[in-house]
C-alpha cells in the first residue's frame, strides 16, 4: 500500500541512508581481514554519521551540526594518516597486512 | 526532481559502499571508496551544505583516498586470497548481528522521524550568508575545538612520520 507522498524525501530517508552505510561499514570491519580495507570501512562509518549530522542540522535550521561535521572530517583525516603509518610499520615487520598474521600482539 | 537526485545518489552510495566491502582487491576498494565519498558530497549538496560538500570532495575524495591508494601501491599485494574471515558460520553470525542492529535503528527512525517531510524544511540563509554564519560559529562558539584540532593535526604529522620511520615491533 503506497500512501500519497511516501516517496517524498524527508528527514527519515537521510537517517535510514546513514544507518545503511553505517551497517555496511560495520559488516566490512567485521568480516574483512585486510587491515587497509578495515580502515576504509571505518571511513565509511564516519561518513554515515556525518550524513545524519548534516540532515539533523538542515531540518533544525541550526549550524552547529555542520561545525561538528567539520571537526569529524579533520579527525577522520588524522586517523587515516596515523592508521596508514601503523599499517606501513606492520608491513615492514610482518611482510603482510592480513590481521591473521599479527593477531597475537607480540613483537 | 530533488527526490530523483536523492534516490540516484542513494543508489550510487549503497552500491559502491557494498563493493568497497565485497571486492577482494584493496585498490578497487579504494576506488569505490572515492565513488562513495562523491555520492556523500552529493547528499550534502541536497541538504544545502555546500561548504561541507566541497570539503568532502577535497579532503576525502582527494587527500585521504590518495593516501590509501599510495599505501596500497607501496605493498606488493599480488593476491589477497584470504580477504574474508574464515568460517561460514562466523561470517553469517556477524552479518546477522549487524542486520539486528540495523532493524533496531530502522524501527527507531521510522517510529520517531517519519513525519518530517521535505515540505517542512525550515528556511535558512542562502549562499554567502550561510557561509558567514558557519564561519562565525566555528570561530566563536567552537573556537576551543578549532584550536584542539590544530594541535591534533600537529601531533598527527609528527606521530605518523615517526611511526612510518620505525622498524615496527617493540621487542628489539
Amino acid at each position: 500500500m503506497i500512501e500519497a507522498g511516501q516517496f517524498d524525501v524527508g528527514l527519515n530517508h537521510y537517517l535510514i541512508l546513514s544507518a545503511m552505510i553505517f551497517c555496511v561499514g560495520l559488516i566490512g570491519v567485521l568480516i574483512r581481514r585486510n587491515t587497509l580495507v578495515i580502515l576504509m570501512c571505518i571511513e565509511l562509518m564516519l561518513n554515515a554519521v556525518n550524513i545524519s549530522f548534516v540532515a539533523f542540522s538542515r531540518y533544525q535550521a541550526n549550524n552547529d551540526g555542520q561545525v561538528i561535521v567539520f571537526f569529524v572530517m579533520a579527525i577522520a583525516a588524522a586517523e587515516a594518516a596515523v592508521g596508514l603509518a601503523i599499517i606501513v610499520s606492520i608491513f615492514k615487520r610482518f611482510k603482510d597486512v592480513n590481521i591473521r598474521s599479527f593477531e597475537s600482539l607480540k613483537g | 526532481m530533488e527526490n530523483i537526485v536523492f534516490y540516484l545518489m542513494e543508489a550510487v552510495i549503497l552500491i559502491s559502499a557494498l563493493l568497497v566491502v565485497l571486492v577482494a582487491n584493496p585498490i578497487y576498494s579504494a576506488l569505490f571508496l572515492v565513488l562513495t565519498m562523491i555520492g556523500v558530497a552529493g547528499i550534502f549538496v541536497s541538504l544545502d551544505a555546500y561548504f561541507l560538500a566541497a570539503i568532502q570532495l577535497v579532503v576525502y575524495a582527494g587527500a585521504v583516498t590518495v593516501l590509501f591508494v599510495m599505501v596500497v601501491m607501496m605493498f606488493n599485494l599480488q593476491k589477497d586470497a584470504k580477504a574474508f574471515s574464515r568460517g561460514m558460520l562466523g561470517n553469517v553470525l556477524k552479518t546477522l548481528s549487524v542486520v539486528l542492529i540495523w532493524s533496531i535503528v530502522h524501527t527507531a527512525i521510522t517510529g520517531v522521524f517519519s513525519d518530517f517531510g521535505r515540505g517542512d524544511l525550515p528556511k535558512i540563509e542562502e549562499g554567502s550568508i550561510a557561509m558567514k554564519s558557519l564561519a562565525t560559529h566555528l570561530f566563536t562558539k567552537y573556537v576551543f575545538g578549532f584550536e584542539a584540532i590544530s594541535i591534533l593535526l600537529l601531533v598527527v604529522i609528527v606521530g605518523s612520520v615517526a611511526l612510518a620511520k620505525s622498524k615496527g615491533g617493540t621487542h628489539d
